[in-house]
């Protein structure tokens, strides 16, 4: 028997994780997500500028069991300063695992990248602010190829930079501009199993793909709103099959684009209500009782501020909204067709 | 350059702006100031913020919920714009159309009024009026979601009357009486708005106005003198052609861009600083078609204006946001904007949650032994930061001079600070403390912390509270 597969995609709402907290169960301002063994992912919580006490990464599963946090430089509630301790974080952007399952943290404000182990104990840091071969300036994205060196995406120099573990430079490519190979402040990044490199090049609202060398392959996207049309893309995912994810920042929504970068389909979220979100209503009666009379409810279900998005190898698809505190979770369907060729 | 033309610019951009760098003074005051009114006057034809670009690195901003987080944006707009009166447009409707977050609850429901403000607030003050009459957060805000036809709730009614457009009353005699009040009330019915989302799991979503015509009084109303049927955008046609409305505003924008008057509820009894200013104001109200823009163009070109300076008392967003223009600090995002922004509430002015519907007692009221401390210990520690890049450039520019005498350092120092003028005992004691240690020399190590400390001087004095 042989199995014929068909280009379709639908992309079935699974269920939402999160809850706008500073700490414990919940994100606040999450902007990155990657996914860990088993089960469990991790949430990199930007917070608000006079909360630094929110900024951190959760671990959780995917079954929104709250496993932990790390990296909380503030732990003292309520406004105050941010620190820049070993550890710590002030603006962060982006989180990649080795294959060790080692947690790497990109900074775009101490231009640092914090290292941590997978129980989140910090093992180390590397980076110095510049614009030589090796300095880094606003860090946005981070990838590990099948080498297990970290592609990190260097954003005010407009470049792809490659580093080992422990930041030694190797290579790098790309420059400022809009030509083929050129960026504007790019920010997401993902590697294809192919080795292939895709980028989110943010002010030039395209997605551009290199091969495991840096050479450039192709680019789709323009501005615009429209089918297909990007507005400031910030994450960008593949899956097993080729599929291209891209998080349509400026537009609120997710769009889903062929391996030769034809426009398939988009979403424009699906969110509900998420367990730990539950829990907090069921502890404080009020709060259902005000959601009771609430008009407009359905505004929930919508992306605000899809920042990155992550794809599993179980065709599980995460959207972490950067406004909503959550991640909106999706499965991949696709049409799978039994039977011989007729 | 004429020195005059330098100072008169400062005053005009102190006034119609939050002040500016000496570099920026210089360039507008070679386009000519009737030029530079026609500008600030057209804010759509200067690029706005990049939103985009700030979103990105404040986060936060995304979706703006928190009074905090609404509080950074403002000050960074305010320092930021390039369309200055913009800003100062909406600076001065928030503190007339206050709407307060102690209430509301939800910054970003105020946002969208401070938005609409930049909007309409150089446009039609009957548009702005019926703007506000259908802004959710001052719907909330006076209670007019709680106005129905069979039980009015005078709150709304009340304050549009009182705060918003007429006041109580001028040359003596009251503008409106209790019966007015209550017509008005009956008019809005049915004004209100839909229930927001509230703050958990997700975080708050807004509130949308909304007419409910089952719950408006279709009956007749009396107000001031006219009856009919009236809704509530008849009820601001008649509001905006009364020439007590010519009064008010015209007093609201002399006090906010001219002079210091008295406090608002003096002004029924109490007649304008300058009748002929506020005569010209008024008329211009009326020949514009009630324009706000129309009506400060005037100004800014009156003698009544260009004589004004220093007549005011800064408020806390100016004292803040005009030394920070100048210093250019936070020109670009950077952590650490909030606690910039927290200064112009530890000075008295909590943006976008004044302490009642009255807004901020203004002028000299700002000021009292606390604030004053904090006003001088905030610009006093901006300019003598010698790496804040505008204070690099102000010590260049002396420098440039070549070596100078205290009389000239401190004489320079006030120009570059935006011409700024001191009483002669004043001036004279700064000049002796500078000139205690000879005269300054470029290229000395002393010589960027001595004019650091020049303007320290400065801006510690009581005329630097002055705009």
């Amino acid at each position: 028997m042989t199995t014929t597969r068909f280009t379709g995609i639908t992309l079935q709402p699974s269920h939402t994780i999160g809850r706008a907290e500073f700490s414990g169960p919940g994100f606040r301002n999450p902007v990155a997500m990657v996914r860990g063994e088993d089960d469990t992912m991790y949430v990199v919580s930007r917070s608000y500028d006079y909360r630094p006490d929110g900024k951190r990464i959760t671990i959780c599963t995917l079954d929104e069991e709250y496993i932990g946090e790390f990296a909380r430089g503030v732990t003292t509630a309520g406004e105050g300063d941010p620190s820049d301790a070993d550890g710590s974080l002030i603006w962060p952007t982006a989180i990649a695992l080795d294959s060790e399952g080692n947690v790497f943290v990109a900074d775009e404000w101490l231009n640092r990248i914090s290292i941590y182990t997978g129980d989140g104990a910090y093992t180390s840091k590397w980076g110095t602010q510049g614009s030589g071969d090796g300095e880094i300036s606003s860090p946005s994205g981070l990838a590990f190829d099948q080498d297990d060196n970290l592609l990190l995406v260097d954003c005010d120099n407009h470049r792809i930079q490659k580093f080992t573990r422990d930041g030694q430079y190797i290579s790098q490519f790309g420059s400022k501009g809009d030509g083929d190979g050129e960026f504007n402040m790019p920010w997401g990044i993902t590697v294809d199993r192919n080795g292939d490199i895709f980028i989110a090049d943010w002010r030039n609202d395209r997605i551009q793909k290199f091969d495991r060398n840096g050479n450039f392959l192709m680019k789709f996207g323009t501005s615009g709103s429209g089918d297909g049309e990007l507005d400031r893309p910030t994450g960008v995912a593949v899956d097993k099959d080729g599929n291209i994810y891209v998080t349509d920042w400026g537009n609120d929504r997710l769009q889903v684009f062929t391996s030769e970068g034809e426009y398939v389909t988009q979403t424009t979220g699906d969110g509900s209500l998420s367990k730990w979100g539950k829990e907090k209503l069921d502890a404080n009666s009020e709060m259902w009782q005000e959601r009771d009379i609430a008009q407009g409810l359905e505004r929930e279900r919508l992306f605000w501020g899809p920042i990155a998005v992550t794809v599993d190898d179980d065709d599980n698809v995460f959207v972490v909204e950067s406004a909503r505190s959550r991640v909106q979770i999706f499965r991949r369907q696709v049409p799978v067709f039994f039977g011989g060729r007729l | 350059m004429a020195n005059n033309d330098i100072a008169l610019m400062a005053h005009l951009m102190r006034r119609a702006g939050f002040g500016a760098s000496y570099e920026e003074l210089e360039r507008r005051a070679a386009a000519g100031y009737e030029a530079t009114v026609e500008d600030l006057l057209n804010p759509a034809n200067r690029p706005s913020l990049e939103m985009d670009v700030l979103e990105r690195r404040f986060v936060d901003w995304r979706e703006m919920n928190a009074l905090e987080v609404n509080q950074a944006f403002w000050t960074y707009a305010m320092i930021n714009t390039e369309r200055p009166l913009e800003e100062k447009i909406a600076l001065f409707w928030h503190g007339i159309f206050c709407t307060g977050n102690s209430k509301c609850e939800h910054g970003r429901q105020i946002k969208l009024q401070i938005d609409m403000f930049r909007q309409h607030g150089l446009g039609s003050f009957r548009d702005l009026l019926l703007g506000l009459s259908s802004d959710p957060s001052m719907i909330f805000y006076l209670d007019n979601c709680m106005s129905h036809k069979d039980a009015i709730n005078e709150n709304w009614g009340r304050e549009l009357l009182e705060l918003f457009s007429m006041g109580v009353g001028m040359d003596g005699e009251a503008n409106y009486s209790e019966d007015d009040v209550k017509e008005c009330a009956r008019a809005f019915t049915g004004w209100t708005i839909t229930n927001a989302i509230p703050r958990y799991p997700y975080g708050r979503y807004e509130a949308g106005f909304i007419y409910n015509p089952d719950d408006h009084d279709e009956d007749n109303k009396t107000f001031l003198g006219e009856t009919g049927n009236f809704n509530g955008d008849d009820i601001i046609d008649i509001i905006a052609r009364q020439p007590s409305t010519a009064r008010f505003i015209s007093r609201h924008i002399y006090n906010f861009f001219v002079a210091d008057d008295v406090q608002v509820p003096a002004w029924q009894n109490t007649p304008p600083r300058d009748e002929e200013a506020i005569k010209m104001l008024e008329d211009e109200y009326f020949r514009s078609g009630y324009n706000i823009g129309s009506m400060l163009r005037v100004l800014f070109n009156s003698d009544a204006f260009k004589n004004a300076r220093f007549a005011k008392v800064k408020s806390p967003a100016e004292a803040v946001i005009g030394t920070m223009r100048v210093v250019k600090d936070f020109t670009s995002p950077k952590p650490g904007l909030h606690n910039l922004a927290s200064n112009i509430r530890y000075m008295g002015q909590d943006l976008m949650n004044p302490p009642t519907v009255e807004g901020w007692h203004t002028g000299g009221e700002w000021i009292d032994s606390g604030t004053l401390v904090e006003r001088i210990n905030f610009a006093a520690d901006q300019v003598g930061n010698l790496e804040l890049p505008g204070v690099q450039d102000m010590v260049a520019r002396v420098g440039s001079d070549g070596p100078s005498t205290a009389e000239q350092v401190v004489d320079r120092c006030l120009e570059l600070l935006g011409a700024y003028e001191l009483a002669d005992d004043t001036r004279a004691q700064l000049i002796d403390h500078v000139g205690r240690s000879g005269d300054l020399i470029p290229g000395t190590p002393e010589f960027s912390q001595r004019v650091g400390q020049t303007l320290q001087l400065i801006v510690s004095t009581q005329e630097y509270q002055f705009a």
